[in-house]
């Protein structure tokens, strides 16, 4: 296959997808309307809606849990094991287990994206609470402050880097997980690609494309709020460690 | 380390010498070496010394390249350093640095055959010259399966100079290479390393801020003063005896004339003849001898002429010489004593004169403290009779 | 529960499965594990496994070569690392299954279309590592090594990768683990793999724990190996000074 019909293929289908996005058409398969603004729009909030739950939950659950491990310097195995066993379990296999063992629908896929964002975050957080400077934590406690004031005044502002590189794992993860939920019942952009005969060619190249706008729009919007976030102190140019 | 001159064998030393070399770095006004003229001839030790921001190592890392000239020249061996590209000339010249650089993820075996294998040597020469490098740097032959970290110290510091001399260099370069060890072993590595020189004869550029080190090492010194400028580049003894201003006579340390004396041997000086009494003497013979001697008193020895004590006026006034001395001859000093120490046995013994004896302990003359500053105050003062690989070595405390 | 399966994307085993299912006891039933069934049938997983295999191996070398190509380009030309962890960084942010499904217009179904987006997906983990490795060579290994007369290209083979190696290894790790997860996707680009009897029957309960347990397994197994791998390699690392 040449390369310059390769091209024109691409340039295609992609065109397709373009269209499939803005102007609405109708399916191959029951006589309904898919495609347009209304709809991915539709499907978008959806979306980010059970991505955000999801995000949302692990923060709650793995977080505190990471940051106190952290700042008692205990359970350091742990931790670590579980944010590589994190990174083992498959997503397909972790939505197909919710769908043979426990049930579809929004609930129980939330559940299933809580799980999968908690790994990272209790990692990154025992990590990056660990890695404080010991000096500053002992000259906090020399001045009186007491252990919540310590965690709260100076672990965590110089840990927000590694914390919310964590997050932002986590946040892909969930998003590119979400993908697959209309396996299980919640509709999402997934959807697109999932139900190709409902949308079609157009359509699954469509979602594909607007998957990956998506978690690239995520990711930017959380390392702007982590720039936020950092204490200006600590702007450092090197990349934070995402464990 | 005789083999005739194989591929890649560089052998004989060669003499290295400074034409005006300078180092100006993009930026700043003054240069970090300005104009530097030093001629090492081959075979012996140079040390660059001086204070911090004198430019010493940087001038020692211009001979390989490490730090390029932006003026004059450096030959090696009479060839510009720039006539080959760098990575061909450092293969010929060792190299030698503090923090040793051992590579940690290689066995010192292999470390040393480093530039040998850059070099292309067989397996069977390079592993017949790691064996011999071992032994006369003085490491155990197991050694050579182990890794850096499983080394002391002392060990790596060897292990490095020995990597330094694997592909037998013309030159070699050593910055503070003794400096990341404890006095102790410091000082023990000095020696071993002059005892190596005496058999190798290298042409070696060494680079160190301790003044002592430099006295201790160097056959000849350049003392380099901040801004990369020479102040003095003569040999220890000149330097000692004649510091060309302000700044050498301070860096060298207000104790110069002691730290002349600890590079000489008791033989290196004129001493002045003892006046001998043998048992039995006509006593007459005797007071003719010390009319106008430089030694007032007699000295009694026996048959093989070794001494056996001072004798007294009183024992003179005998017709003939006693049996007996009337003082103990001690302190008896030998040819082969380190002056610093035979002086500091006259001070302690508050005696004026002591006797000197050689190898078979037969008087060789008498040494007293008038002597030693007439010395140091004389032109002989100025010559360097030592090179550095023949100094007297300091008695450590450790046997051998 | 069947609105789900009704539209699901025809591929290649999906059909044999769901024809078992109205067999034995166990299976009827849809049991925790029915072992019996996974005994007669360990088969149909074999293939899959392969080509899970393949697919992982092969994206996990490319990742590799690249990555390093990368590294030993901006090793010298420092300003090239922003850049290069950006630019991965984005490739990395891309859900695989997004990636699958822009590619398949212009390298169509198939093993070739997966292996370019998980190779992709393992570059940033796998560049950051290298470099980071590179960094913490000993500056004193370095000086003696330029110094004696290595060239910079034989500095870096000889001296400052194999002793960067502890961390690229640590990098492999943590890309091969996450590669064999997503590998589970590559059904969607028609690269079979674990995820094609996963998908064929996603209520099918025995399924699921075979092949998502086979997929675990072998996460185990890569990083397992990698381990042992790392420390061959870097023998030097476990002496302890004597």
């Amino acid at each position: 296959m040449s390369l310059a019909l390769v091209s024109l293929g691409f340039l295609d289908a992609f065109t397709g997808a373009i269209d499939f996005i803005f102007n609405q058409r109708e399916s191959t398969v029951a006589g309904d309307e898919v495609g347009g603004l209304a709809q991915i729009g539709d499907l978008t909030v959806d979306h980010l809606e059970v991505s955000a739950i999801a995000l949302a939950g692990s923060l709650i659950v793995a977080m505190p849990i990471g940051v106190w491990l952290g700042h008692h310097g205990r359970g350091e195995l742990l931790a670590v094991a579980i944010g590589n066993a994190g990174r083992a379990v498959p997503e397909l296999a972790l939505i197909a287990f919710m769908v043979a063992f426990v049930g579809v629908g929004l609930v129980n896929v939330s559940i299933a994206l809580l799980i999968l964002g908690i790994p990272p975050i209790l990692t990154n957080s025992f990590v990056a609470i660990r890695q404080v400077d010991r000096d500053a934590v002992e000259a906090a406690r020399g001045m009186g402050m007491s252990e919540p004031e310590i965690v709260a005044r100076v672990e965590l502002p110089l840990a927000v880097p590694t914390l919310m590189s964590g997050v932002r794992t986590a946040a892909i993860a969930i998003v590119a997980t979400a993908t697959i939920a209309p396996l299980a019942g919640v509709v999402t952009l997934g959807d697109l690609i999932i139900n190709r005969n409902v949308y079609g060619d157009d359509g699954v190249l469509a979602g594909g494309i607007l998957v990956a706008v998506l978690a690239l729009a995520i990711e930017l919007t959380l390392a702007g709020i982590q720039r936020l976030l950092t204490p200006r102190g600590l702007r450092l140019e090197r990349a934070p460690a995402r464990a | 380390m005789d083999a005739p001159a194989a591929k890649g064998d560089v052998g004989e030393a060669l003499s290295v010498e400074f034409r005006s070399a300078t180092k100006r770095y993009p930026g700043s006004t003054q240069p970090a070496i300005d104009e530097l003229s030093v001629d090492v001839p081959a075979g012996e030790i140079c040390v660059f010394v001086g204070p911090s921001g004198s430019g010493k190592t940087t001038a020692m890392r211009m001979v390989n390249r490490m730090v390029e000239i932006t003026g004059g020249d450096i030959l090696v061996g009479e060839r510009s350093v720039r006539d080959r590209g760098p990575a061909e000339l450092r293969r010929e010249t060792g190299y030698v640095i503090q923090q040793i650089g051992l590579f940690p993820h290689r066995t010192i075996a292999d470390n040393i055959a480093i530039v040998p294998k850059l070099l292309g040597w067989e397996r069977e020469r390079i592993d017949a010259r790691v064996a011999e490098l071992l032994r006369v740097i003085g490491l155990d032959e197991e050694i050579a399966r182990r890794f850096p970290a499983q080394l002391s110290g002392g060990q790596q510091q060897r292990a490095g100079v020995a990597r330094a001399l694997a592909a037998n260099p013309g030159v070699m370069l050593m910055d503070e290479p003794f400096g990341a060890v404890d006095p102790i072993n410091r000082e023990r590595l000095q020696n071993e390393f002059l005892r190596l020189q005496a058999e190798l004869r290298k042409t070696i550029l060494f680079v160190t801020h301790d003044i002592d080190e430099a006295i201790k090492m160097g056959d000849r010194i350049a003392i380099l003063r901040e801004g990369g400028r020479l102040a003095q580049y003569a040999s220890p003894a000149e330097l000692l005896m004649a510091p060309a201003d302000g700044f050498v006579e301070d860096f060298v340390g207000a104790d110069r004339a002691l730290k002349r004396l600890s590079l000489m041997r008791v033989a290196d000086i004129s001493l002045w003849e003892a006046p001998l009494a043998f048992a039995g003497q006509a006593t007459a013979e005797v007071r003719a001898k010390l009319d106008g001697a430089e030694v007032p008193h007699a000295l009694l020895v026996d048959g093989e002429r070794r001494p056996l004590g001072w004798l007294s006026e009183g024992d003179l006034e005998q017709p003939t010489v006693p049996q007996r001395p009337h003082t103990s001859p001690d302190p008896v000093l030998e040819l082969d004593d380190v002056m610093r120490d035979a002086l500091s046995d006259l001070l302690q013994a508050e005696t004026r004169y002591a006797p000197v004896v050689d190898a078979r302990r037969t008087i060789a003359g008498v040494l007293s403290v008038e002597i030693i500053s007439e010395f140091l105050t004389s032109d002989e003062a100025l010559v360097e009779e030592h090179p550095a690989a023949e100094r007297p070595l300091a008695e450590t405390e450790e046997a051998g | 529960m069947s609105a789900p399966l009704a539209s699901l994307l025809p591929l290649a085993q999906g059909d044999d499965f769901i024809q078992e299912r109205t067999g034995t006891g166990c299976v009827q039933e849809n049991g925790f594990f029915c072992a019996e069934w996974a005994f007669d049938n360990f088969d149909r997983y074999v293939t899959p496994l392969v080509e899970h295999l393949v697919l992982v191996s092969a994206s996990v070398v490319a990742g590799l070569a690249i990555a390093l190509g990368l590294a030993v380009m901006s090793h010298r030309r420092r300003w090239l690392v922003p850049p290069l962890t950006g630019l991965t960084g984005v490739l990395y942010t891309i859900p695989s299954l997004a990636f699958f499904i822009v590619l398949l217009p212009i390298t169509g179904f198939g093993r070739t279309t997966a292996i370019i987006a998980l190779t992709a997906y393992t570059l940033q983990i796998i560049y950051r590592n290298i470099v980071a490795g590179l960094d913490n060579v000993p500056a004193a290994s370095k000086d003696a090594g330029r110094g004696m007369g290595m060239t910079d290209r034989q500095l870096l083979w000889r001296v400052e990768l194999p002793l960067a190696l502890p961390e690229i290894i640590a990098g492999l790790r943590i890309a091969t683990v996450s590669t064999v997860a997503i590998a589970t996707l590559a059904v969607f680009a028609g690269a079979g793999g674990l995820g094609d009897p996963l998908y064929a029957d996603l209520t099918f309960r025995t399924n699921v724990l075979l092949a998502g347990g086979l997929a675990i397994l072998m996460a185990i197994a890569f990083d397992a190996l990698l381990v042992v791998a790392g420390r061959v390699a870097s023998p030097w690392r476990k002496v302890r000074p004597v």
